[in-house]
């Protein structure tokens, strides 16, 4: 059944029509774009991932973009040292992998859990300010790497390539209805792919589990904790350099699975829009998914919009628009967001505040 | 405690010692300028678009020159990299070359802001130093190196992409833009190098339509994507783009798209972005070749482009070398401005005393742009492709070629 003139009549109503135009934009455009959605919103999920985990248990990490920076350096500093030890890569079917990538991703994720610990030390054990401590990381992150990169890219050595996405078959993309939710999820590559299986299970660990019980209580009062036999500074630890691993994830997606270089300041502000979505997602993972899922997609629309942009009323209307409001888009929507529909996004209650054991008597 | 806040300030301390080690005065020893230029390689290789006449901005102290060993010269790039293989890059090694070129042995520094904020303090260190001549490289510091140079009338300024130079009659920076100022008058100690992307984008628009009639599926359609819109540069090239590849096939659609409409990171400094931004519009417009005019973020589209089995097309310098393998593996020829070429030249003309002041441009007739060799993609073109830039670039040098709209070159329209 041919539905073109009436939706054409639809479209045709005063100012209703518009907004109907809207959501027939909406709908031709986001699930084509939608793999590529998923692309831009899984450092920014990442990246929250190691906020929730390190604000749960009350440290506060804005040395995120830092950490983020460092592992995608390193991850593809390693690819071009291991590369030609390696010969001729012979990449798997799967997601391209090669052992040089394997081991690329290792070192990411290790100097990121590194860093991460050096981070919890200066918060936790020295009890330093713990901004500061992150703002150290962030400018450290991006000196050094900068530094390195000037003395080893001159002569431009090939990295260790990059991860390939998965190719889901067509039978299930064609799904009506969920085949292109199911393309975003699985038309990735393993780090991005990973994304929906670690955000579960980082919120079942979080609320579910024992671990994530004691996590929670030493972010609200960790004195408390303490007193019913938790070891608070262990737990803080714990959770810090794990959440590094997530964000030695997150650089890693940067350089050597979205793409196969590292430019200096490539994480580009992406660890503290992250923050943000930790904040929009109310220091859960899911919701920081979320969160980082819709700005992505705006941030994606207002591409869309640049590049082909709607026919009807409704194109005339954006042309009169600045274009530069649509690349604003999800900054505009964080702030519209933050302030108006999550309402008061309450942080955990020790969060940044050192602990200091009670000295024994 | 206290020694626990001491080690916390030692790490503090290392923290800006690093950041301030990358960031700068890098002075480098002028015996490790590289000694290829991107001009001349593409001189001696390309088998179709260059001048007759490459200048020579050797390495090796041509004789020819005006010997000034005892000038001081300083660069100070734009916000990113010095070694961003591109813009900065080609500039800090013009002035080494020229530097060569005219005797100096002392080492050419360079600084490298770390943002907008820092320009003019970045040039008062070279002018509180006695530095005889600075160079500022990229539009953004237009401002800040004009107000230096009408407060400094002894020190030499010249400035790549300036244009156009805008002053007031008495010589300062002019915010209003009337630009009633002359500049070989009211500001003789200030150059501005420019070039004319738009003959560069010409070139790269014959190849690219040439390109997409071999191509596997001939949808006649070629794409560009630009950093941002407000760029006057990146315009340019797009829209001589156009026009060079309609000059070879009057029925190609030509699709263009520009990541951002600032200058912030992402216009430039985000190849992820970038590449999403590729996948995005090669999805929507399908093209079959795609040229990159968005400097790190471009190195993204070139990935995509790559990885969806169409052409890519470099930008400012040659690609295909400045990249290497695997990055470079579609790309069929860059639309190159010989940025080291013009700099070199700019001050072996100081050493001569006949660098004017004002804007200079540099362009076919100057070699001052070029299109890069085909490297290993020469298989995909016939001779009737050298043919055409040939007769391209012929009438760029006797100024018959329209490379760029009457009204608006240069200026973004939507």
């Amino acid at each position: 059944m041919d539905l073109t003139p009436f939706i054409n009549g639809l479209y045709g109503i005063p100012v209703f029509g518009v907004l109907l135009q809207v959501i027939g934009y909406l709908v031709a455009v986001i699930p084509p774009n939608a793999p590529n959605i998923m692309q831009q919103a899984t450092p920014l999920a990442l990246a929250a991932l190691c906020g929730v985990l390190c604000e749960r248990s009350g440290v506060v990490n804005i040395g995120i973009e830092g950490t983020m920076l460092a592992a995608a350096f390193t991850a593809w500093v390693v690819g071009v040292a291991i590369q030609p030890m390696f010969g001729t890569p012979n990449p798997s079917d799967i997601f391209g992998i090669t052992i040089p990538l394997i081991i690329s991703l290792a070192a990411g994720v290790g100097v990121a859990m590194a860093i991460s610990a050096l981070h919890a030390w200066l918060s936790i054990s020295l009890r330093a300010d713990q901004i500061i401590s992150g703002t150290i990381i962030n400018i450290a992150a991006v000196g050094l790497t900068g530094y390195l990169n000037q003395l080893i890219s001159q002569n431009s050595p090939a990295g260790a390539g990059e991860f390939a996405r998965f190719v889901p078959p067509t039978a299930l993309t064609n799904l009506p209805g969920i085949g292109w939710i199911l393309a975003m999820l699985l038309n990735q590559g393993p780090i991005s792919i990973s994304v929906i299986v670690l955000v579960i299970g980082t919120q079942l660990w979080l609320f579910r589990s024992r671990w994530g019980l004691r996590t929670r209580a030493v972010g609200e009062h960790p004195r408390a904790a303490e007193t019913v036999g938790i070891d608070v500074i262990r737990v803080r630890y714990r959770n810090v350099i794990l959440g590094g691993a997530f964000a030695g994830l997150a650089g890693a997606f940067l350089s050597i699975e979205a793409t196969n270089s590292f430019q200096d300041d490539m994480t580009a502000g992406r660890g503290f829009i992250a923050l943000a979505a930790m904040i929009m997602g109310r220091w859960t993972p899911i919701g920081s998914f979320g969160a980082a899922l819709l700005f992505a997609t705006f941030l994606q629309l207002g591409q869309v919009i640049n590049i082909s942009p709607p026919s009807g009323e409704l194109g005339t209307i954006m042309a009169s628009v600045p274009p530069q409001l649509f690349d604003a888009l999800p900054y505009i929507l964080t702030i519209v967001i933050l302030a108006g529909v999550v309402g008061r996004s309450i942080p955990p209650a020790a969060d940044g505040q050192p602990y200091e054991r009670e000295a024994a008597t | 405690m206290r020694i626990r806040t001491r080690g916390f300030g030692v790490l503090a301390g290392f923290a800006l010692i690093v950041s301030a080690c990358s960031s700068s005065a890098t002075a480098v020893p002028i015996a490790t300028a590289a000694p290829t230029t991107a001009p001349t390689t593409a001189a001696s290789t390309a088998p179709a678009a260059t001048a007759s006449a490459a200048p020579s901005s050797a390495a090796t102290p041509a004789p020819s020159f005006a010997q000034m060993p005892n000038l001081k010269i300083g660069v100070v790039t734009d916000i990113g990299t010095l070694d961003d293989k591109g813009y900065n890059e080609f500039s800090f090694k013009g002035a080494q070359d020229g530097a060569i070129a005219i005797g100096v042995t002392d080492p050419v520094p360079s600084i490298v802001p770390k943002d907008a904020s820092e320009y003019a303090a970045d040039i008062q260190q070279f002018v509180s130093q006695k530095y005889d001549v600075i160079v500022t490289v990229g539009f953004n510091l237009t401002a800040a190196t004009v107000s230096a140079a009408h407060a400094n009338p002894k020190i030499r300024f010249v400035g790549v992409d300036q244009s156009p130079e805008c002053i007031t009659p008495a010589g300062a920076n002019d915010a209003a833009f009337a630009c009633k100022g002359v500049p070989a008058t009211a500001l003789p100690n200030y150059t501005s190098l420019y070039f004319a992307e738009d003959q560069a984008g010409y070139l790269a628009g014959i190849v690219a339509a040439y390109a997409d009639k071999g191509a596997p599926t001939p949808t006649g359609v070629i794409g560009a994507i630009g950093g941002t819109t407000l760029c006057a540069p990146c315009v340019r090239y797009i829209q001589g783009y156009g026009l060079g590849a309609k000059s070879v096939n009057p029925a190609i659609v030509v699709k263009s798209a520009y990541v951002t409409h600032d200058f912030s990171n992402a216009a430039f400094n985000d190849p992820a972005g970038g590449k999403a931004f590729a996948q995005t519009f090669i999805q929507a417009n399908k093209p079959d070749v795609l040229f990159q005019v968005a400097g790190k973020t471009g190195n993204g589209v070139i990935e995509a482009a790559c990885a969806a089995n169409i052409y890519g097309i470099g930008v400012d310098v040659d690609q295909w070398l400045s990249l290497g393998a695997p990055a470079n593996a579609c790309i069929i020829t860059s639309a190159e401005k010989h940025v080291e070429s013009a700099v070199a030249q700019a001050i072996e003309s100081i050493a001569g005393g006949t660098l004017a002041a004002g804007d200079i441009l540099f362009n076919a007739k100057n070699d001052g742009i070029s299109a890069a060799d085909f490297h290993d993609k020469a298989s995909l073109f016939g001779p009737a492709v050298t043919t055409a830039l040939q007769t391209a670039l012929a009438a760029m040098q006797a100024g018959t070629l329209q490379t760029c709209p009457t009204t608006g070159c240069g200026v973004y329209a939507p």
